[in-house]
């Protein structure tokens, strides 16, 4: 808390500085991941799952791979386009967790029995998260630097963030440890997608009406994934519609009501 | 493959990167370290070594837009967060060099053209080079020009000041001792997937073959601008007279660097990274070509 505080006293573009740079990275999840292997403690005890249960367990993480290597690419894409190196570093920070989350969810996959992971991937993934990936991907090969930000930090952050959240409380013991290392992460990078278009959007009102049309577009392909994953891991109506809220309150922090 | 690129993983990055050889350091070196007051008060020294820092942060400027634009075009997954991993690494390079080049005296609002003042042109006609093919997702030339050719420069490049800096600069020495570590890695990655991959497509050796020789002639330029003609001369042999009165050594593949003249230095530098260049490319089942030299 101390060390919070003294980031906060800074001036805007000395905090700005700081909280983008490698050792800040260094500093946070030295903290929560030092003892954890792929994810999780070695000694955290495996409860047997039904077969039924273990199957909508793993059509669940394919999908959380489709999102995950999406980020992944998205980020080390936008390295390029970033405007600065402070952005650059941050985004190269983001690389490494999002490879994380690809590899231990793959891990976990290996885990629970699927002896290759990344054709199970290509046979389940949902075809709304597929789309949003092309979108998304296509956003940063036109070098949009504030709509694949808006489309990645924001839009995508929230959902995964939502998503985890609301699985990890329900999940094993194993997928629980791993979705709230994740989390912990995705915290850091809407952090940085809010911060980054909060100030380009006071500067240039206008980009808000470009970003509309994108949120618009993509809203319906992160509301079917939110339902899909939702009915597979048996959460109730009033949850799935809880996350729903909560991913659009993300949205809404940036003014997109 | 899986079970080769599985020690390339995150998790053992994890484990060896940060949680291992940088743990308790603050910007690459042990927490209090400084630069030794000759290089701040000396005008020619400073300034030299913020001309020979701005090298370091072109060439790993270059290294993390490659390694992040490889990321895209790379074939598996593992090879990708195996790429998530090196262009941490060559983030924080970027990040230590920088903080070397602030640690050196140079204003943060003047970083920008401090860097476009210094940057030898034919080490940006290097990263050029290169990135042209991350540009086209080319992945096979891509990686031989980043983890071979880039890499393998580094390396070489990073040891030998190593070997100059650990009796007169330790905070230098230290930051350099990281990049080592990382640069060992990235090589070793190059050198193990790219075998492969020749293999299912021998038609890129050609043009593989013709960007190694014109990155390395770029690479022979560069050297010998940092050595012929330099500035410092007259400083850097009343440094290495004191180093050897006082019977140390600045040992770099089999002889004393603190004993030789900066040509000398240059023919041991561009024959080791050569040398290596043959070694590693043979490896992967392509021809070195010898490159013109400067």
């Amino acid at each position: 808390m101390a060390a919070e505080r003294e980031v906060h006293d800074l001036e805007p573009e000395a905090f700005l500085d700081e909280v983008h740079s490698f050792e800040f990275w260094f500093q946070a999840v030295e903290g929560y991941l030092s003892g954890l292997t792929f994810g999780h403690r070695p000694a955290t005890v495996e409860v047997p799952l039904g077969e039924d249960e273990r199957q909508r367990l793993i059509t669940v993480l394919c999908n959380y791979c489709v999102g995950e290597t999406a980020a992944l690419e998205g980020a080390s894409g936008l390295i390029a386009v970033a405007p600065n190196r402070q952005a650059k570093i941050f985004l190269s920070t983001q690389v490494v967790d999002e490879g994380r989350h690809l590899e231990v969810l793959l891990h976990r996959m290996r885990e629970l029995g699927v002896e290759d992971p990344e054709a199970e991937v290509e046979r389940r993934a949902s075809r709304s998260l597929r789309l949003f990936r092309q979108r998304l991907l296509d956003l940063v090969a036109g070098k949009d630097w504030e709509a694949a930000i808006f489309a990645q930090n924001v839009i995508l952050e929230s959902l995964e963030f939502a998503v985890f959240q609301g699985h990890a409380e329900r999940a094993d013991p194993v997928t629980r440890e791993v979705l709230l290392g994740i989390v912990k992460d995705e915290r850091r990078h809407i952090g940085f997608g809010e911060n980054e278009l909060g100030r380009r959007l006071q500067q240039a009102p206008h980009t808000r009406a470009r970003l509309s049309e994108i949120r618009k577009e993509l809203d319906h392909l992160v509301l079917d994934t939110l339902g899909e994953t939702m009915q597979e891991i048996g959460a109730p109506d009033d949850e799935r519609q809880r996350l729903g809220r909560s991913y659009l309150d993300c949205v809404r922090r940036l003014g997109f009501a | 493959m899986a079970d080769f690129l599985s020690a390339y993983s995150i998790q053992s990055w994890l484990e060896s990167c940060p949680q291992g050889y940088l743990e308790e350091t603050e910007y690459g070196h042990a927490p209090g370290e400084h630069e030794p007051s000759e290089v701040l008060e000396n005008q020619v020294l400073n300034e030299e070594a913020i001309r020979a820092t701005v090298q370091l942060v072109v060439g790993e400027r270059c290294a993390l837009a490659a390694s992040s634009g490889l990321i895209n075009a790379a074939p598996d997954e593992l090879s990708k967060t195996f790429l998530a991993t090196q262009t941490l690494d060559e983030a924080r390079h970027t990040e230590v060099f920088t903080q070397r080049l602030l640690d050196l005296g140079v204003k943060k609002k003047d970083l920008a053209s401090v860097i476009a003042h210094h940057a030898n042109p034919n080490l940006v006609k290097f990263a050029e080079l290169l990135l042209e093919k991350v540009d086209k997702k080319d992945f096979v030339a891509g990686v031989v020009g980043q983890n071979i050719v880039l890499e393998g420069m580094a390396f070489s490049v990073f040891e030998m000041l190593h070997a100059l800096n650990g009796a007169m600069n330790p905070k230098f020495a230290h930051t350099l001792s990281g990049t080592i570590a990382d640069e060992r890695r990235h090589v070793g990655f190059g050198e193990n997937r790219i075998g492969s991959l020749i293999k299912e497509h021998p038609e890129k050796k050609p043009e593989i073959e013709r960007m190694q020789k014109e990155m390395s002639y770029f690479m022979l330029a560069t050297f010998a601008d940092a050595f012929r003609n330099n500035p410092a001369r007259a400083e850097y042999k009343r440094l290495e007279e004191e180093l050897q009165r006082s019977g140390q050594r600045a040992d770099y593949q089999g002889v004393d660097l603190a004993t030789m003249e900066p040509e000398q230095m240059e023919e041991v530098l561009a024959d080791t990274v050569l040398k290596e260049f043959k070694v590693r490319l043979g490896r992967i089942g392509i021809e070195y070509q010898t490159p013109v030299r400067p």
